[in-house]
């Protein structure tokens, strides 16, 4: 059992993963994240968008998860940016300062372009 | 329906020390707030404290030292008085805050989120009764 969560991922290109979190992330479910992905990375993706526009709750440990992500594609060559945050998960960005490591786009099409897709 | 919850209740929510029970923890005090007519905002900040102290209490604490994390929801006339209580040991909050690289992610950002969100924090440890995380809402006025 843990907290209801849909991941959905996508190639965009052969190098940028983009993953889709409909739902709420916490500490029940970020394992789940890290998952998808390391599956992403697996077929070849570098770089990630992060498409947070179903993201209705996170906690920390989602961010947790993120850091650990990004410092994973910097190794590849890669980059990471993170599209529609809500206003609720956008606050929790900046309340940690994360907001100045992630770029934080409007939309998944901003963020592609960010990560030079 | 709207439930009153009069000043001087106190409700204890008791969940074993899983990951997969955070959330019931984190939406009783949402609830909770709800009622006590918090604004959205504020219901939601407390639901991600709540949440934060029981992520605390489920990676600082051995598994050997308990297996429950006590919930309890004070309400006073002018706040909310939030306790998250494991029979854990305790931890430096300092520390903490520093963020520790564990295996693949990065912790320590909860304590820093709890501060942000909650009007008052305070951690107490004690190596015998375990740790309290207090926490503490002003609530709106009447």
């Amino acid at each position: 059992m843990d907290t209801q969560l849909e991941i959905a991922s996508r190639l965009e290109g052969a190098e940028t993963g983009v993953l889709s979190l409909s739902g709420e992330v916490d500490v029940s479910n970020v394992q789940r994240v890290r998952e998808a992905v390391l599956e992403l990375l697996e077929r070849g993706a570098k770089n990630l968008v992060f498409d947070l526009t179903g993201t209705e709750y996170m906690d920390s440990s989602g961010l947790g998860v993120l850091v650990g992500l990004l410092k994973k594609v910097k190794e590849l060559g890669g980059t990471l940016a993170v599209a529609a945050a809500q206003p609720r998960v956008k606050r929790l960005f900046e309340i940690t300062g994360l907001n100045q490591v992630f770029p934080l786009c409007d939309d998944v099409e901003g963020a592609l372009k960010e990560v030079g897709a | 329906m709207k439930t009153t919850i009069g000043c001087g209740s106190e409700i204890e929510l008791r969940i074993p020390r899983q990951a997969e029970f955070v959330c019931v923890a984190r939406k009783t005090a949402a609830t909770v707030a709800h009622h006590l007519s918090f604004a959205w905002d504020a219901v939601r900040d407390i639901e991600l404290a709540v949440g934060e102290a029981c992520n605390n209490a489920i990676e600082h604490v051995p598994a050997e030292l308990g297996q429950e994390i006590v919930v309890r929801l004070g309400v006073e006339p002018d706040r909310l008085v939030v306790e998250v209580i494991d029979q854990g040991e305790g931890f430096d909050p300092e520390e903490a805050e520093q963020g520790v690289a564990d295996g693949e992610t990065v912790r320590g950002f909860g304590i820093i989120v709890m501060r942000s969100v909650m009007d008052e924090v305070e951690i107490r440890c004690d190596p015998e009764t375990g740790t309290c995380v207090r926490m503490i809402k002003r609530r709106p006025s009447q």
